[in-house]
């Protein structure tokens, strides 16, 4: 069996346990709730601009709750009888984030369902529909990817804080603005400003992605945009399947 | 030819030494018991074993490899605390388990009914795994670490938790386990259950193996010995009494003390001629017990060759392997007698 059918397996068997953990509800109702105050059908049609980004502010949220809680159930004692065998740590991890990319991803389409069923956007054809689809998937790609890189399993407890300060940094620019900055000494302030630059250089195609999902505007650069979030995906989860299968295996009891 | 072979293996958690040089070797086809207290490092071990975990110093080879990470597949692990996922069937389990083990189709299928056949759990085979007592989740445990047919089964602690009757259902399951031929890694603080499963013991304390013997020769005859029968005839407290004075006869009670295997032959013998049906062969001490706390306690006695402990029998049931004249054949002769008494006792009401 290669890796892609195992990781596929896992991924199945870890959907199955969430399935029926129960955990799922949360989705549900949240989808419910969402449907009910966000999509349903009001005086005025649905723009699609309003669609995208208020889907993608929601599902983006839900993927927050949804990866805590799929990493947590691989993060237990029971996956020590699963890495024992010929899983291999690689498609034990990218098992999981295939699940919360497919609870997600199933989310949004849910949410589409119901929304082309019921109250349909206004002026969205099934093209327009597919490139404000594309980068808003893949920024959902991109989080579970975050939050798997960041899960206890793979970074411990330091290297986590530290990458978390880096995000921190990167988005302290709407903290840290102008008088603070002038107050600093020059050497620091350029020093920030080159750190907050660098740093904020992979958030980059995560922003525009979303930009580009409620625009459907994919003129001049902008194409590269996709290809760019899908390149940050694969590295962040290249590096955090490196990471997991070279650390000591300790699941939290 | 060693399946598992650690030289002097050093593991810390933080600055936690856990292991601090354990070396050990175990040979295909036996069973091997590691005792030691809570706390005293075994799963580290076995999960240091199975590559979760990796030594600070030391060389480890399992199954001829110290790739540990690439062993999977060859090695049955049952971790402690029964730790599995508990929300499928236990057929489902085995089957996802299956799959993960390169099984697949009518191969799987058939491996995974043996193994619930084996460990008893066929009839409730669609049933959830949280719906399972401990004893059960036990055997379905055994039964997923059987599933791939491993040439080393490692378990953590397989009767910790169960009740006597579970804790009797798994020894027995993993006696049959051991005729299979697989070589079998046990970490227990359960001496009953090295007593009667393990080929050798090693016992971890302080970092360290701290005593290492052959069971057998924790088995065989010596110290003193109470054999309990029904009835005594009229003159044969005498006639035993006339054997040794080591032999003391009160009411149904025949103490050898202290016992030698010719004494416990002849006065087994005796017993057996003249039709007494007789009860209980119980050591008065284990040795086992005794070279245990003796290890723990960093008493000297107990080498690792375990020369200097002191023999002594154990129970009748079973009638452990010993050698020549150590009164085996008797206590097997003794136990056919009792199981063909018992075979013809309902005939005989019928």
């Amino acid at each position: 069996m290669s890796a892609l059918h195992r990781t596929l397996q896992f991924a199945v068997f870890t959907l199955i346990e969430y399935l029926r953990s129960g955990r799922i509800m949360v989705e549900a109702l949240a989808t419910a709730a969402a449907f009910y105050l966000l999509f349903r059908r009001w005086t005025t049609p649905m723009a699609p601009e309003y669609f995208f980004s208020t889907v993608g502010l929601f599902t983006l949220g839900l993927t927050f709750y949804t990866g805590s809680a799929i990493l947590a159930l691989g993060d237990r004692p029971p996956g020590y009888v699963l890495l024992a065998r010929r899983l291999g740590r690689g498609p034990y991890l990218l098992g999981l984030y295939t699940a919360i990319l497919a609870v997600t991803w199933g989310v949004y389409g849910v949410i589409c369902l119901l929304v082309a069923a019921t109250n349909p956007v206004d002026g969205l054809d099934l093209r327009g529909w597919l490139l404000g689809t594309a980068p808003l998937l893949l920024n959902l790609a991109l989080l579970a990817a975050l939050l798997t890189l960041l899960s206890p399993i793979v970074l411990p407890a330091p290297w986590r804080l530290a990458v978390l300060a880096l995000v921190a940094l990167a988005f302290s620019g709407s903290l840290i603005g102008g008088p603070t900055m002038a107050s600093l000494p020059a050497p620091v302030a350029v020093g920030l400003d080159v750190l907050r630059t660098v740093l904020s250089t992979p958030l980059l195609p995560a922003f525009t992605g979303f930009a580009i999902s409620v625009s459907r505007d994919y003129s001049g650069v902008s194409i590269a945009i996709p290809v760019a979030q899908l390149f940050l995906v694969i590295g962040m989860l290249a590096l955090a399947v490196y990471t997991f299968a070279r650390r000591e295996l300790i699941f939290s009891s | 030819m060693n399946v598992i072979e650690i030289e002097d293996v050093h593991k810390a958690y933080e600055d936690v030494a856990v292991l601090r040089g354990v070396s050990l070797h175990v040979m295909r086809g036996t069973v091997y018991g590691l005792l030691g207290p809570n706390g005293s490092g075994k799963t580290t071990l076995i999960h240091v074993m199975l590559g979760f975990l990796r030594p600070d110093r030391g060389t480890l080879r399992v199954l001829g490899s110290n790739q540990l990470q690439r062993i999977d597949g060859r090695v049955g692990y049952v971790p402690e605390r029964l730790r599995y996922h508990t929300r499928y069937t236990a057929r489902e389990y085995l089957h996802y388990l299956g799959r993960f083990s390169n099984l697949s189709g009518a191969a799987l299928s058939s491996r995974i009914n043996a193994e619930l056949g084996a460990v008893g759990l066929t009839a409730v085979a669609d049933r959830q795994l949280s719906t399972f007592s401990r004893g059960m989740l036990q055997r379905i445990g055994i039964a997923q670490a059987l599933l791939s047919e491993p040439e080393l089964l490692l378990i953590d602690e397989p009767t910790s938790g169960l009740d006597p009757g579970g804790q009797h259902d798994v020894i027995a399951l993993l006696d049959r386990v051991r005729t299979r031929g697989c070589t079998i890694f046990m970490a227990t603080h359960f001496l009953d259950e090295a007593e009667l499963l393990c080929d050798r013991i090693g016992v971890l304390h302080a970092g360290r193996i701290a005593a290492e013997t052959e069971m057998h020769r924790l088995r065989g005859p010596g110290g003193s010995v109470v054999i309990t029968v029904e009835a005594l005839p009229p003159g044969m407290a005498e006639m035993l009494a006339s054997f040794s004075p080591a032999v003391r006869c009160i009411g149904q009670e025949i103490t050898l003390a202290p016992n030698t295997p010719a004494l416990q032959a002849r006065v087994l013998r005796a017993l057996l001629d003249g039709g007494v049906a007789i009860l209980s062969l119980v050591p008065q001490h284990r040795p086992i017990e005794e070279f245990y706390l003796r290890a723990v306690r960093g008493e000297k006695a107990p080498d690792r060759a375990s020369q200097a402990m002191e023999p002594s029998p154990d129970a009748i049931v079973p009638p452990p392997p010993g050698p020549s004249g150590t009164g085996d054949t008797l206590l097997r002769e003794l136990l056919s007698r009792e199981e063909g008494r018992q075979r013809s006792e309902p005939e005989s009401d019928a």
